[in-house]
């Protein structure tokens, strides 16, 4: 059944802008704590930087360890936006509405989450190869040295500055209507400063038209980017052919799979975060969450197909050192151990748990799943990433072990606080939910009675 | 959009406010049996609504000619970045030629992507007709719900448009300058 | 956006008894056409017989000769079989769009039957996993592992894609059977009565109507991409020494999303053409096919790019022999042919919106897509089934192979092939109204324009 709300302009503005026109008591605590957790992970960066690569847990042959294991990650949950926004958008789901924006910020935090993670951290001595995007920035003119364009190192960061320009400016142009809507509510130096970012935005029928064409054409240029994007963080692996499991040519698949799954399901957790912190429940019904817990179930079994086929396939080329790093995945402690916590979290635990309604209809229930399945594919990137490296395998004379040191675990904790934080500040200057996406839906609505029935229906241009 | 020629402080702009979309209609329909022209008026909402709901002009745009500039212009900066960063730096890498078409393919897709949507994003604002330095006859209450009929002209024609627009039934008509 | 039009409308047949009528009165008598087309289609299933013992006579201990016919079976998986899609992917997406066009899908599952008896022979074909090539199976490590699994699961799988599109196809036409059944007499009366099962459309049917639909609907679409995995491994790539791509039966699955797109493309322009149905399909259908087109064209191109920049990039020696035999090698043509039509072609027509939104912009687009699916099929198995002889069964020995060119044999068995569908299909829709009349008269239900304020607007209602 889907239910009816139907509120004035005046209510939404007063409920939507309750958390930009003042502040919520938890608001402050929680970022301070969220800021004390980033900067000890700052302050452990700058240890790193100090002594030296050797203060973490990489070692020959694991040179990538949690930081790539959180890079991947945090590109994975940057998916979220843009599947929901613009796929939404396209196939114009009126349940997207109270969703998009939140996704989009997702987007972006996340995806400075990701270059936080690894590409800014990782470099050794960054200075002296040029900080901060070493190998894309020509530096060394006096040599004549060029990046390698026929390196996975250069298509990454062109792709991820593609995708974090284009989420930016998407967020930014969705915006203008609703800062034209606080700088109408505010007066002073902070009316001025939403007026300056309002562009002076009046509401005229062809400002609307142009919004409503924006949402679409960006969508669509923004999809084949966001598709490149966790395709190339695949290659960034698969292309290589010294790493046992990771020669795939599933892995760009399998990769934009894994991160809509745990997108979409970051987005169900920020969704549930959203009603819980702001109150939202009159904008985030229990049919937005039945609605996404369905997309996840078709996401979250593709998925498993995905990582299926990887993984037949690796046994099917019956070759010694695939077996092997195969075996110890899946057997060997402790992989076998994450292994197992993997499968559980990420697909067999949650999956068959949003076949219930009860529990698609739950927020309680959608919270722990959704965030089960992020526990699990953070645990799926680790699997894949690090037994690929330890040579665990007949006839190699240099194995390796690996164990995250502390700073390590420092600096990927940051990563966390930094999307939390991120968005709460966010959340704090801008609305997260988009006002007149919520209020054209509400002009737009309909019923149809059909006999002694009365159907949702909504008007179509 | 109303920014026609004229010398500066000649234009005056007046606005009436509306609480039902078909007393906003009607305003429109007064407004233009008064003898103002579509380019003079303009209806401002707080939120979209289905296009032709106040009997407006379907607004022309010219947005879908910005991304195909804006792609045509990545593609060129990506062909050059790429072929000229091999040709300059002539090292063969992991057996593959000076020039490989796949990774070039690559990074000219991106540079393609990001010029269009670079494009489309100046596209929307500018076919927004934004920034607005100048904000005209205006209410807040329009982002609250209320609808706006807004009149751009000459300072003689804001009689009659006020005229017309209380003779919709206007809850409030507000006078502002606009800029020539 | 959808367009305000009156293209969303359908003025010519306007209430549910109108619609009832007129679908009706089209399943009766059959216009000379339809006899000239069956006909047609008849003879060329004669000469596809006649190809097929010329074929016999090759024997079947080589695979080289039967290569066309393997790539046959894989061009009416990807393209006949996966149609049925279009019916219910939509279905289940609640899109009101697909309501004219559901049934002219969903017949497709009938072409399934035709499918699994042309694949029969490849049964015998397919060598044994005796010869040591790569399998799935880890045949010879795994003890009581028989040598004919792929044959095994491959017919299973293929069965049971045939019963469900069977199934699928008989449910979802059953409100409409009963309808023919009330409004008929006699012997036709009685059959259809059979075939109508009892339905006379409680609340209680209705409800799980839709139940058994979405449940079927679903269940198809697994076994398509079981079907596609498992031929495509088990008749394509394994064959292939030194071939492993964990992408490829996703790929094979994708393309044929994509082919069955284009193929109900084919079949409403030709409906609306040749059989009168422009009051029912009409630009709306069109366009939202046309945009899964343009959507599943580009994932056409994602698809294969993921496979080859891997195998490009890696330059592993069998990496590079598969690129030469498949791509740049003896096959190139055909590889060029389908890189064009299925992806270059696609993109820079669909792009424009008034080629998009239009009716021959989408079906000159999926004619192309069609061809451009069976050269893509063509290059895959029929340079699979050259070297599946090879004496190594792991690493790929050069020089390859020539380029194998059909021969008259082959020509006439595509030629019947085709015949032998569209003599299915046409025989089908004598039984089964080739529009849905049942969906038709719900859409009537849940889309209506009413005025809003100065304009009209289109109000689409949400079952839930």
């Amino acid at each position: 059944m889907q239910e009816h709300i139907q509120l004035t302009q005046k209510e939404i503005n007063r409920d939507l802008l309750s958390g930009v026109l003042k502040s919520p008591k938890w608001w402050l605590p929680a970022v301070l704590v969220l800021l004390v957790v980033f900067l000890i992970g700052a302050a452990a960066f700058g240890y790193l930087l100090n002594k030296g690569l050797g203060v973490t847990g990489l070692n020959r042959p694991v040179m990538w360890g949690v930081y790539l294991v959180s890079f991947v990650f945090w590109i994975g949950i940057s998916h979220a936006g843009i599947m929901i926004s613009a796929i939404l958008r396209l196939t114009q789901a009126e349940w997207r509405r109270p969703v998009t924006r939140a996704a989009e910020v997702l987007t972006v935090f996340s995806l400075i989450a990701a270059l936080l993670s690894a590409p800014l951290v990782h470099e050794g001595r960054p200075w002296r190869a040029g900080f901060p995007i070493p190998w894309i920035m020509p530096w060394d003119f006096a040599r004549g040295i060029w990046p390698n364009i026929r390196s996975p190192f250069v298509w990454d960061p062109s792709a991820i500055l593609t995708y974090l320009t284009a989420s930016s400016l998407f967020i930014y142009v969705a915006l203008i209507p609703d800062l034209a809507i606080l700088r109408d509510r505010l007066s002073g130096w902070k009316s001025g400063f939403y007026s300056v970012l309002s562009l002076g935005w009046r509401g005229s029928p062809r400002q609307w038209k142009l919004q409503a064409v924006a949402g679409i054409l960006l969508s669509a240029l923004v999809l084949p980017v966001f598709v490149s994007v966790h395709s190339i963080v695949s290659w960034d692996f698969a292309v290589n052919i010294g790493a046992e499991g990771w020669h795939s040519t599933i892995f760009a698949p399998y990769f934009i799979i894994g991160a809509i799954h745990s997108g979409v399901a970051a987005v169900a957790t920020v969704m549930v975060a959203m009603v819980w912190l702001w109150g939202w429940d009159r904008y985030l019904r229990p049919d937005h969450f039945d609605a996404i817990g369905r997309l996840l179930i078709v996401v979250g079994t593709t998925w498993f197909f995905f990582f299926f086929l990887e993984f037949v396939f690796a046994m099917y080329t019956l070759e010694g050192p695939e077996l092997a790093m195969r075996d110890l995945q899946v057997f060997q402690y402790p992989w076998s151990i994450l292994f197992v916590v993997f499968l559980i979290t990420a697909f067999f635990f949650p999956v068959p748990m949003w076949l219930l309604k009860n529990v698609r209809r739950s927020m309680f229930w959608m919270f722990v799943t959704t965030l089960s399945v992020n526990v699990g594919m953070w645990l799926e990137r680790f699997i894949i990433i690090i037994p690929g490296l330890l040579r665990r395998q007949p006839l190699v004379f240099d194995w390796g072990t690996y164990h995250p040191s502390i700073i390590e675990i420092l600096m990927v904790a940051a990563t966390f606080a930094w999307v939390l934080l991120g968005l709460l500040i966010f959340a704090r200057i801008f609305p997260l939910i988009p006002l007149f996406d919520i209020k054209e839906g509400m002009v737009g609505r309909e019923e149809i009675k059909i006999g002694r029935r009365k159907v949702a229906a909504s008007i179509r241009e | 959009m109303t920014e026609n020629s004229g010398g500066i402080l000649s234009q005056r702009s007046i606005i009436g406010l509306y609480v039902d979309e078909d007393a906003a209609a009607n305003a429109m329909d007064g407004l233009k049996a008064a003898g103002f022209s579509e380019s003079e008026y303009e209806i401002l909402t707080g939120t979209p609504y289905p296009e032709g709901t106040f009997g407006e002009a379907e607004p022309v745009h010219k947005l879908y000619r910005f991304p195909l500039i804006g792609a045509a212009s990545g593609f060129i900066v990506g062909l050059v970045l790429t072929v000229g960063t091999q040709l300059s730096f002539p090292l063969v890498t992991g057996g593959k030629p000076i020039l490989s078409i796949p990774p070039m393919a690559i990074v000219m897709y991106e540079g393609t992507l990001l010029g269009a949507i670079l494009f489309t994003i100046f596209g929307i604002i500018f076919e927004s007709r934004l920034p607005r330095t100048f904000m005209g006859a205006y209410d807040t209450r329009i982002t609250e719900g209320y609808i706006g009929v807004a009149v751009t002209g000459e300072a003689g024609k804001m009689g009659p448009a006020e005229e017309a627009l209380k003779a919709a039934g206007a809850e409030e008509v507000k006078r502002g300058w606009e800029k020539g | 956006m959808r367009s305000g039009s009156a293209d969303d409308g359908h003025t010519a047949v306007s209430g549910p008894v109108e619609v009832s009528r007129d679908l009706l009165e089209r399943t009766r008598p059959a216009s000379r056409l339809f006899w000239w087309a069956a006909g047609g289609s008849a003879a060329l299933l004669a000469l596809g017989v006649i190809g097929f013992v010329i074929r016999l006579g090759d024997g079947i201990e080589k695979t080289d000769p039967w290569g066309y016919y393997a790539a046959l079976v894989a061009f009416l998986l990807t393209t006949a079989q996966a149609a049925p899609m279009v019916a219910i992917a939509p279905r289940l997406a609640k899109a009101h769009w697909r309501r004219p066009i559901s049934r002219a899908a969903e017949i497709f599952g009938v072409v399934g039957v035709l499918n699994l008896i042309l694949f029969i022979p490849l049964v015998w074909v397919l060598p044994d996993l005796g010869d040591g090539r790569r399998s799935l199976w880890f045949f010879g490590e795994v003890r009581s592992m028989p040598a004919h699994m792929p044959h095994i699961v491959t017919t299973i799988s293929m069965t049971a894609l045939a019963v469900v599109g069977c199934a699928l196809l008989w449910v979802s036409s059953l409100p409409d059977l009963a309808s023919i059944r009330d409004n008929s007499g006699g012997r036709r009366r009685r059959i259809f009565a059979k075939l109508a099962n009892g339905w006379h459309g409680t609340s209680r049917q209705w409800f799980t109507q839709y139940h058994r639909l979405g449940i079927l609907g679903a269940f198809y679409f697994m076994m398509l991409v079981f079907t596609h995995f498992a031929f495509s491994v088990e008749f394509g790539m394994s064959l292939v020494p030194g071939w492993i791509d964990a992408l490829f039966p996703a790929t094979h699955a994708a393309n044929s999303l994509q082919a069955g797109v284009a193929t109900v493309l084919v079949v409403m322009f030709l409906l609306r053409r040749f059989c009168g149905f422009g009051d029912y399909i009409e630009l709306d259908q069109f366009w939202g096919l046309g945009k899964l087109l343009f959507a599943l064209s580009l994932l056409w191109f994602w698809f294969w790019f993921s496979s080859f920049i891997i195998l490009w990039y890696g330059k592993k020696p069998n990496e590079e022999a598969v690129l030469d035999l498949m791509m740049v090698g003896p096959y190139m043509p055909a590889f060029v042919t389908a890189f064009v039509l299925n992806f270059v072609a696609p993109l820079f027509m669909m792009v424009w919106n008034p080629v998009r939104k239009s009716i021959w912009g989408p079906t000159l687009v999926a004619t192309g897509v069609l061809i451009g699916t069976l050269f893509d099929r063509i290059r895959i198995y029929v340079s699979a089934y050259t070297v599946a002889g090879a004496e190594d069964k792991h690493e790929m020995h050069l020089p390859l192979p020539p380029a194998n060119l059909p021969d008259l044999a082959d020509v006439l068995l595509w030629v019947g092939a085709l015949g032998g569908v569209a003599l299915v299909y046409l025989m089908s829709t004598r039984v089964i109204p080739v529009i849905n009349i049942w969906e038709q008269k719900e859409a009537l239900l849940y889309k209506i324009h009413k005025p809003f304020h100065r304009t009209e607007v289109l109000v689409l209602g949400k079952k839930d």
